[in-house]
């Protein structure tokens, strides 16, 4: 059952040119000049119950103008958005009760309070009873592990710690829908992999539905099964992980090092990426040739040591991204 | 309404961690009753003698009181962080919660004002009675009246200020707007009741908010009377609609041309 069906669409913004210098400014006054940006385009997608998608794109492709359309922040110009069965331009209200969001550059937080002073606010926003607040607090505080710092002022939490207390009061009213916009942003690894396990366990407890725009790799590809690419505003992939990783990783980095120095020379499907002399990189385009292929040109016999990996996964969407922009 | 006073309760809890940076930042109250208490006493050559109606306790007291009001408000830090809210699309994020963003600004800041208010409160009621040695309140109704008068010209201030802030969703700065507000509401309704003001100006500040922000609730202090008591509840409840209309109105035509570019 779709959730969240998104159909045709489309948001324009006018912004305000001005001239240089001012000259400019002055004219700019007197007859003020716009362009129209077009955010997004004509976009098209559903997200089924309990999904965790990846809504992803480069710096402003449009995806965090849609997120705003689908919570109601921002106006569409054009189409429909279905969330939980309702309009988000007409049922802000009603809607915000179904939906959680959490935005990584943005604080929902008092930060003089503690994150249970937090808690209990959000709960008291949301009208939920005081005891069903308090065992929610309850539960969530062992789910994230907040024990240790739930009653010390936000203002002294790590970032860590913080963006812990901000998916958890966004979780305070159960949501439907959990909207995280890149919610691990400016955290270490080690904190990036607690904050990815704590949401993979939030979705299989509560079968949250997810979408998540991050510019980690690492999180998508630890936490989603389906990806939703966007560039200049349009939709420019949707598919699952499984897939973009078997249809887009068709090419294998075999690292070798050799006994004796070779010279090899490209081949059909098989590219030397860096050659000095005993130790060499090879790409092979597995569309066109197997890796024993590449394996059998490099003599086996002549080989000290040996690394096959993929291309990142970073890579492939960078060049994802790269495409839609030459379209 | 119970969300409405918990965002009331929890700016009250955080604004009480401050509370003595507060009182510090009252000093200049001190020194404007000092100031008009010299200002009275030139003035006045015998205590008794009434000049428009008012003897020099009744007008240092209407200062006191106009002064409490006008300081506990925090007008400038309110229409400020609603300019800012506006324009840097911060606003954004109250949106997508479930209340009304005037609602929220109002009982938000009404729990600052709140604070503030109880402290100037206490300090000009202080100042007065050392000073003058007596009140012009006569019964506990009328601490009461006067109270509720002060109350309703906070929540009146704040929609105004609230609305002039909002007008930033059309313009680039509403501050200026304040700035001209705060220096009426100064020059008009804190310093001079309106009795002092000519003929032709009075019926004008009469129908005016300044009526219902300051004047109204000082006169109930330093000259209570049924008839005015309400007489200015009842402009009062009048100016409460109007601003209540004209904040949802402006909010309403504004967050339709709300622009807020990435994430």
């Amino acid at each position: 059952m779709a959730v969240i069906t998104v159909k045709n669409l489309s948001k324009n913004f006018n912004v305000k040119l001005k001239e240089k210098g001012l000259k400019g400014s002055l004219k700019s006054l007197i007859k003020p000049k716009y362009k129209t940006i077009k955010a997004v385009k004509n976009i098209s997608f559903e997200v089924e119950k309990g999904e965790m998608i990846a809504f992803i794109g480069p710096n402003g492709a449009g995806k965090s103008t849609s997120i705003k359309m689908m919570t109601g922040i921002l106006f569409p110009d054009k189409g429909e958005i279905d969330i939980l069965g309702l309009d988000p331009k007409k049922d802000r209200k009603r809607l915000a009760y179904e939906i959680g969001c959490v935005f990584g550059q943005k604080e929902q937080l008092w930060t003089h309070l503690t994150p249970y002073d937090n808690f209990k606010f959000f709960g008291a926003i949301y009208d939920i009873p005081e005891f069903q607040v308090e065992k929610k607090i309850k539960e969530l505080t062992e789910l994230f592990e907040l024990g240790d710092f739930i009653t010390t002022p936000v203002r002294n939490l790590s970032l860590g710690q913080r963006i812990r207390c901000e998916i958890v009061a966004s979780l305070i009213h159960e949501p439907k829908i959990l909207f995280l916009d890149e919610p691990t942003i400016g955290l270490d690894p080690v904190v990036k992999e607690n904050i990815r396990v704590l949401i993979k366990r939030m979705n299989k407890e509560y079968k949250t539905t997810v979408v998540l725009t991050s510019h980690d790799v690492s999180d998508i590809e630890k936490l989603c099964k389906r990806v939703i690419i966007v560039n200049n505003g349009q939709i420019v992939l949707d598919d699952s992980m499984e897939n973009l990783k078997y249809h887009y990783l068709n090419k294998k980095i075999v690292e070798a090092k050799m006994k004796e120095q070779v010279n090899l020379e490209d081949e059909d499907g098989i590219t030397i990426l860096k050659d000095k002399g005993y130790n060499l990189k090879v790409e092979v385009d597995t569309k066109k040739r197997s890796v024993a292929d590449a394996l059998k040109i490099l003599n086996p016999d002549n080989i000290v040591d040996i690394n096959i990996t993929n291309v990142p996964l970073e890579e492939i969407i960078s060049d994802i991204y790269k495409a839609g922009d030459k379209e | 309404m119970r969300k409405y006073l918990y965002i009331f309760k929890t700016e009250v809890m955080t604004n009480l961690q401050y509370a003595f940076d507060i009182l510090i930042g009252f000093v200049s109250y001190c020194i404007m009753i000092f100031i008009f208490l010299n200002l009275w006493h030139y003035i006045y050559s015998d205590p008794k003698e009434l000049i428009n109606g008012y003897n020099m306790n009744q007008m240092i007291w209407y200062v006191i009181i106009t002064e409490i009001l006008w300081m506990s408000l925090g007008g400038r830090k309110l229409c400020k962080k609603i300019c800012e809210d506006v324009r840097s699309g911060n606003i954004a994020y109250n949106i997508n919660k479930p209340y009304n963003y005037v609602e929220y600004s109002l009982s938000n800041h009404l729990g600052l004002v709140t604070v503030r208010f109880i402290l100037v409160g206490i300090l000009g009621m202080v100042l007065g009675l050392v000073f003058l040695h007596s009140t012009p309140i006569q019964s506990i109704f009328q601490v009461i009246a006067v109270i509720v008068s002060c109350f309703l010209a906070t929540v009146i201030n704040i929609l105004l200020i609230t609305s002039l802030g909002l007008i930033s969703f059309f313009i680039e700065d509403a501050n200026p707007f304040y700035w001209i507000y705060s220096k009426m509401i100064l020059v008009i309704g804190t310093l001079f009741p309106i009795e002092f003001f000519p003929q032709v100006l009075q019926p004008i500040i009469k129908y005016s908010p300044i009526y219902v922000v300051s004047y109204g609730p000082a006169k109930l202090f330093v000259d209570f009377s049924l008839d005015s008591f309400i007489g200015i509840i009842i402009a009062q409840i009048i100016y409460l609609i109007i601003g209540f209309s004209v904040c949802h109105l402006i909010y309403n035509k504004g967050v339709r041309k709300l622009n807020v570019n990435g994430g």
